[in-house]
């Protein structure tokens, strides 16, 4: 047998063809009582909802329920199999759409700090790796 | 090529869908009603039908039909957002109706049913799969030998590059079938995944005998040997044996790995989009969510004697004998050496490679050399499905080379 092949499996490049959005679940917890969730209550019970994040990001499920004698909470879940929690306590509708929309564009990756690193390719440089026995040999 | 008149034929494999054994006629009509609903590309009588229906249906299915059903029941579709998402994500066209794509994460071991299952729509989901992958491949790479066009096929399309698709999807399996599940899980009767046997190298494309089912009769096994020619007509598209049909009809009883439910989903999803929403709208999404996809084709290679097989090739080619010869070398006295060799045939380079030896050396650029022999790609290359499109270009005759030398 000349040649053998080796069984592996082509790894995805998401955006490439399809975009396929990392956040799967999004949850907002409310309490009833509490001050700090006037704010998400007033949010929850406004049409800003629908209007700024729900109609927008069709690709994700959104639950909304109460966690009582709690601060309110965003709790995302991720395709990966993280969840990204965000504290809302004492926040205005907005501050919270924005805080809602920092977790719905989230990849779901842990939070890496990047500081100059080499970029990464999985494609062959096109120029070539310099060789240090190739051309501009010199006799000694 | 003829086009298929899709609402019709579609119609015929999805039939009304209906359960009459799940609800006694003594039961009120509604009930049957509510079980009953075509998914078949839906024609505007459908759709009318439906939202004539919807006023009469009762708010809720009563917990006891519920969990009597082996499946989520076709409404509960309706108002699942875990499934709107899912069709929102996999930006799905919209002729596609959220009840089939629910059809679709019902596999055959959660509910026996072909009407309620996805089974008929994976099998022609794999067939589109299969076919998009392989014209894919050998137009691109006309030179691959047939094993590892297998493995290409296995990487693009095969049972675990499909469950991962599931996994990158988003798309979550359910603890156990039932009526009252969420139908935005994956639904199927679980089996522990299958024991790998522990190996030392990579898995490889098996070239070995193996007990096979005979072409003629499913029921008798014999032992066959395998070359890699006689796959391309018995095997299946990955180059393993077809499954015979007693084993099918015990995992149905037993259940399914997870492995094999969700590449189940995959292919029933793309065979749904095909019925529904036709050939285009199925081929844009293959490319979206498969070609797009990263495999490094040289990285499928590989060679036990690549010095032979280059002689043979270029024997079979007509070109002169290779001959390797030093380019360039360092350190031949030291602990480090480096030589650089280059294979040659007449004046024509073939191949180089670095190695710390002239033996390493050689092997690397016979390899280099029968991969670039290969992994020949034209520059400009057409898919034979490109041609059934309506205002597509004449189908121009492409290479495809007569593959590997047989050592």
């Amino acid at each position: 047998m000349p040649v053998q092949a080796i069984k592996s499996v082509a790894t995805s490049r998401n955006g490439v063809g399809a975009f396929i959005l990392q956040c799967r679940r999004l949850d907002f917890h409310y309490c009833d009582w509490a001050g700090s969730s006037r704010g998400m209550n007033k949010l929850l019970t406004s049409s800003l909802l629908p209007q700024q994040v729900t109609t927008k990001y069709p690709a994700t499920e959104f639950r909304i329920s109460s966690r009582p004698n709690k601060h309110p909470i965003l709790k995302a879940y991720y395709i990966n199999g993280n969840t990204k929690a965000i504290c809302v306590r004492n926040l205005e509708p907005a501050q919270i759409i924005q805080k809602a929309e920092l977790l719905l564009q989230n990849s779901g990756i842990k939070n890496k700090k990047i500081r100059g690193k080499n970029v990464v390719s999985q494609n062959e440089s096109v120029r070539g790796i310099w060789s240090p026995l190739h051309g501009g040999l010199k006799n000694v | 090529m003829k086009a298929v008149r899709l609402l019709r034929w579609s119609g015929s494999v999805l039939s009304p869908r209906t359960r009459p054994e799940f609800f006694p006629i003594r039961q009120s009509i509604h009930l049957i009603q509510c079980r009953t609903q075509a998914t078949a590309a839906a024609t505007i009588d459908h759709i009318e039908e439906a939202s004539d229906l919807s006023p009469s249906q009762p708010a809720y299915i009563p917990e006891d039909v519920l969990t009597r059903l082996p499946s989520p029941p076709i409404e509960a579709s309706r108002t699942s957002a875990k499934l709107a998402a899912l069709h929102a994500r996999l930006s799905l066209p919209s002729r596609l109706p959220i009840e089939t794509l629910a059809r679709t994460l019902v596999d055959q071991t959660a509910d026996h049913n072909p009407k309620f299952n996805n089974s008929s729509f994976s099998v022609l989901g794999n067939d589109l799969l299969a076919y998009y992958t392989s014209e894919y491949i050998i137009c691109q790479y006309p030179r691959l030998p047939l094993a590892v066009v297998f493995a290409a096929m296995y990487a693009y399309c095969g049972p675990k590059a499909l469950a991962t698709i599931t996994r990158e999807w988003g798309v979550q399996p359910a603890a156990a079938p039932g009526g009252e599940v969420d139908p935005g899980f994956l639904q199927f009767m679980r089996l522990p995944p299958e024991p790998q046997p522990e190996r030392l190298g990579p898995e490889l494309v098996s070239t070995q005998s193996a007990m096979v089912a005979s072409p003629n009769n499913p029921n008798i096994v014999e032992k066959r040997r395998r070359s890699i020619s006689n796959r391309t007509v018995y095997d299946d598209e990955f180059g393993e044996p077809k499954s015979s049909g007693i084993e099918q009809s015990i995992d149905l009883s037993q259940g399914v790995t997870m492995e094999k439910a969700s590449a189940n989903f995959v292919r029933a999803v793309i065979g749904a989009v095909y019925l529904h929403a036709g050939r285009a709208a199925s081929k844009q999404f293959y490319k979206d969510h498969f070609m797009s996809r990263q495999l490094n084709m040289a990285s499928l290679f590989q060679f036990r004697t690549p010095t032979k097989d280059l002689s043979k090739l270029c024997a079979r080619e007509g070109f002169q004998p290779p001959i390797a010869r030093i380019l360039s070398e360092t350190g031949r006295l030291s602990r480090h050496p480096v030589f650089v060799v280059g294979v040659f045939s007449g004046k024509e380079k073939l191949g180089e490679g670095a190695g710390s030896s002239l033996d390493e050396a050689r092997t690397r650029a016979a390899v280099a050399a029968l991969k670039s022999w290969y992994l020949y790609s034209p520059l400009d290359w057409k898919l034979p499905s490109d041609t059934e499109e309506a205002n597509a270009k004449q189908w121009v005759p492409q290479m495809v080379d007569q593959g590997d030398v047989v050592v």
